[in-house]
């Protein structure tokens, strides 16, 4: 048994965790829920040893301390599974395993990673590199290295990101076996009520840095959803705008395209968009979404094929002649990608405009703060705005008549309220005519903001969905490479 | 972005300064030198007379142009360790432009002065080309182009441009009377070089903070991923900052011949490049601090002059004491934020 006695972790002003308690037992599984910044992963990190807090005690089968140490967090079978496993991918599957555990043979080794697969109904060729496995995989090997270190408290921190459906399945099953029969303390670390209604004995909510609830089945959703979010959640998502008729000229129209990046080449891809249209990229990590959409906008090369933009022909794809047609690419990491962290707000208005002369304050001032209600004021430098006034300065930087907005997770490290106020912005922005081609790692999220769906697999389209077909089982078994044709027989 | 209070930053440089007046008498002691007296000559030697003070000035000028020089590179995040090749290949090019005159004027001047400044932007622009083109970074290529551009002057002095009847490495044929930099009244150190060192400083100031060609570099050096978004040019504009600092090295190399040497020699650059890295780092590259620490390193230079004079000792020390004053700021630097980063983790 674990507990957690009034753990507090200050940041300088920021108390990311304020006098949490609670207590796990051996044998259920608990879900740890709250929005981006509510302290989860901190509290995680404390319980992980990886942080020390800045009071409070931990008890750990009877014996109270202060802090603890990863190397003793490992003694006392605490472990943690990150969101982006750390691993390290060039090297084989046995070494990876190896890490951290005491000398052995690699005889030994691929023993007991035979072992422990056929235990827990998995399966690894031990020689085989870290990089070919998928992040699903990663994440299982990640597991039972964890399980061979003794750990018997496991921490999941958003172990669903990045995998399919199915994977998520076979892992939640894993887990259910391990509490169930095994009696270990399973804690997942979520953003996603739907997870945690599935499988958690109980339900932690934590809101700005406390734990604000503690609940049991059977679960209310709507309380939870309040708790979660307090009054933010009161909003609404605006529905889809409606689109033009079919005949109007297309705003996209891709024919035989050949999209080349550093990794890898995607050819055949034919595509028609209209205007107005939002279309959601579906696929895991490394399926060519990410390919598709940098090609488009002339960041990665395209060797081969050619698109028009409202009837011009392009056959070859240079990023400034398409940024001033109207092509306009957001990147996912804002900070690292897309911003300039030491520089103004003023500054990246002079810069994103650079037609425009003179005196910016005016047009700062109806661009950011009556567009977006970017409340900050024009000499913050971009590296202290928070995560969604961060994403509001580049949405505001983007000219109103963009034609084609192409967006990696649009919504990555927002808060609810601030993700819903994107959307609705994004689709004012189709209301009123551009194009919006988007991926996003949550499934959930692409289906909910598409007009169509387009899934790639193995690094090529492998279906358009549209309509009813946007669903969680159709777009999931495309992502895991069931052809169209198999799903349709499967669901008559 | 600093927050401290003036007092408190007088603090950290006098912590700065105590911190190397200590590292150099633990340098200076086990050479047998006297370290007290050492510093004291050191530093009186630069400012004890009138022509001592022409001396330092005419230091100070290739020193400063190198370091705002260095500014414009640094914005865009590079580090032009090539400044030094640069200041020699101006030199090799002002000679080479006032090889077909015996004598000449204000015109001959001004065209040697033109062909020094294209010399260091284009020895600067191949560093720059094999950073953008070629993905070296410019640290080496810029350390061997420095080698190259040194091989080159030793070649000339000794070859091609050698005095009539002996080659020696006190350089070149001098240059006549009517094609030296005037000077200021008797000191050492021309008005036109100080005029030019003064301008120079003045042209990067409004260049990198008052345009927007400056507002773009230092995007470009902030983040040169998100430039690439905004349609920037990052590459062009790389290659534009190396030509604007080899341009500003290559005038340094001119008043080094025109108004120094009045020839080409094998050590022309006196390590102005070297030393102005320095100064660089030490200023943090902010330019207002620029100047002035270029006239201490200057003042050290000319009083280190002193030191096999009075004391016997290798003038070189200057050279160590220059270090570990850089090496000290670092330190101290170091230190703070390490201080103020458990200050806040508490």
């Amino acid at each position: 048994m674990i507990v957690l006695n009034d753990i507090h972790k200050h940041y300088g002003r920021v108390r990311a965790n304020d006098g949490i308690s609670l207590t796990l037992e051996p044998g259920r599984i608990y879900a740890l829920v709250g929005e981006n910044g509510a302290g989860k992963s901190t509290l995680m990190r404390v319980l992980a040893g990886h942080t020390r807090p800045t009071s409070g005690t931990l008890e750990i089968g009877g014996e109270t301390i202060s802090h603890l140490t990863p190397t003793l967090a490992r003694e006392k079978g605490v472990g943690m599974l990150y969101q982006d496993p750390l691993d390290f991918p060039a090297m084989p599957v046995w070494e990876n395993f190896q890490l951290g555990a005491p000398k052995r043979s690699k005889q030994e080794v691929v023993d007991v990673i035979g072992e422990l697969s056929y235990r827990l109904d998995a399966c690894f060729l031990p020689d085989e590199p870290v990089s070919s496995l998928t992040v699903g995989e990663r994440q299982l090997l990640e597991l039972l290295r964890l399980l061979d270190l003794g750990a018997t408290t496991l921490i999941l921190d958003e172990p669903t990101t990045g995998i399919t459906p199915e994977q998520k399945q076979d892992l939640f099953d894993l887990l259910m076996k391990l509490a169930r029969e095994e009696g270990h303390t399973i804690i997942l670390v979520t953003h996603k009520l739907s997870e945690a209604f599935e499988m958690a004995d109980s339900i932690f909510i934590m809101r700005q840095g406390a734990l604000v609830a503690t609940l049991e089945p059977p679960y209310d959703e709507k309380e939870l959803v309040h708790l979660m979010f307090g009054d933010a959640a009161d909003g609404e998502v605006e529905a889809l705008p409606e689109l033009p008729p079919k005949d109007v000229t297309p705003r996209l129209t891709m024919r035989d395209t050949l999209f080349a990046g550093p990794k890898y080449s995607m050819g055949d891809l034919n595509f028609t968009a209209r205007p107005g249209e939002c279309i959601g990229l579906a696929g895991l990590d490394g399926s060519g979404q990410e390919l598709f959409l940098r090609g488009l906008c002339g960041l990665d090369r395209m060797p081969g094929g050619g698109f028009d933009l409202d009837s011009a022909t392009y056959r070859s794809n240079d990023f400034a002649t398409l940024r001033k047609a109207g092509v306009q690419f957001v990147p996912a990491d804002r900070l690292q990608m897309a911003l300039f962290p030491a520089l103004n707000l003023m500054e990246h208005i002079t810069l994103a405009f650079p037609d425009k002369k003179g005196d910016l304050t005016d047009f700062y001032q109806s661009q950011c703060v009556d567009g977006f209600n970017l409340r900050a004021h024009p000499d913050t430098q971009a590296n202290e705005l928070s995560g969604g006034n961060q994403q509001r300065l580049l949405l505001s930087l983007i000219p109103n008549d963009t034609k084609l907005l192409l967006m990696e997770h649009p919504t990555r490290g927002l808060d609810a309220g601030s993700a819903r106020q994107v959307w609705n912005h994004l689709k004012s922005r189709c209301a009123k005519g551009s194009t919006l081609i988007f991926f996003s790692p949550d499934l959930d999220e692409v289906l909910e903001h598409s007009h169509r769906v387009i899934v790639f697999y193995d690094r090529a389209i492998a279906a358009v969905v549209e309509g009813d077909d946007i669903s969680m089982e159709v777009v999931g078994a495309l992502m895991a490479g069931k052809s169209m044709e198999d799903i349709k027989e499967n669901n008559s | 972005m600093n927050r401290d209070s003036l007092l408190a930053q007088i603090g950290w440089v006098c912590a700065a300064l105590g911190l190397a007046l200590f590292l150099t008498i633990l340098v200076a002691w086990p050479a047998g030198a006297p370290p007290f007296e050492t510093i004291y000559v050191l530093f009186k030697g630069g400012v004890s007379s009138m022509s001592k003070i022409g001396r330092v000035l005419a230091g100070w000028v290739p020193l400063t142009l190198c370091a705002v020089g260095l500014l414009v590179p640094f914005t865009a995040r590079l580090w032009n360790i090539g400044v030094e090749g640069q200041v020699i290949m101006g030199a090799i090019f002002c000679t080479a432009a006032l090889r077909p005159y015996d004598e000449g004027g204000a015109l001959q001047i001004a065209l040697a002065i033109g062909a020094a400044m294209l010399g260091g932007a284009l020895w600067a622009l191949l560093a720059g080309c094999l950073r953008v083109f070629g993905r070296v970074h410019e640290i080496f290529s810029g350390l061997g182009l420095n080698f190259v551009a040194l091989g080159v002057t030793l070649w000339l002095i000794f070859g091609p441009w050698k005095r009539p009847g002996v080659a020696s490495m006190s350089g070149t044929q001098p240059l006549d009377m009517s094609l030296w930099l005037p000077r200021l009244g008797k000191l050492s150190v021309s008005w036109v070089g100080l005029a030019l060192a003064i301008a120079a400083t003045i042209f990067v100031y409004i260049l990198l903070y008052r345009t927007k060609w400056g507002l773009k570099m230092r995007a470009v050096g902030e983040n040169p991923k998100a430039a690439t978004l905004f349609s920037l040019g990052p590459r062009r504009r790389l290659l534009q900052a190396f030509m604007i600092c080899g341009a500003l090295a290559g005038l340094a190399g001119a008043t080094q011949v025109l108004g120094v040497y009045h020839r080409l020699l094998p050590a022309i650059s006196s390590n102005y490049g070297y030393t102005a890295l320095l100064v660089g780092m030490m200023a943090s590259f902010r330019l207002p601090l620029v100047p002035f620490i270029c006239l201490f390193f200057a003042s050290l230079n000319v009083g280190s002059i002193q030191l096999p004079l009075q004391l016997g000792l290798d003038s070189s020390l200057s050279g160590v004491i220059q270090g570990v004053m850089v090496l000290s700021l670092f330190i101290v630097q170091g230190l703070r934020l390490w201080l103020r980063q458990r200050k806040e983790a508490d």
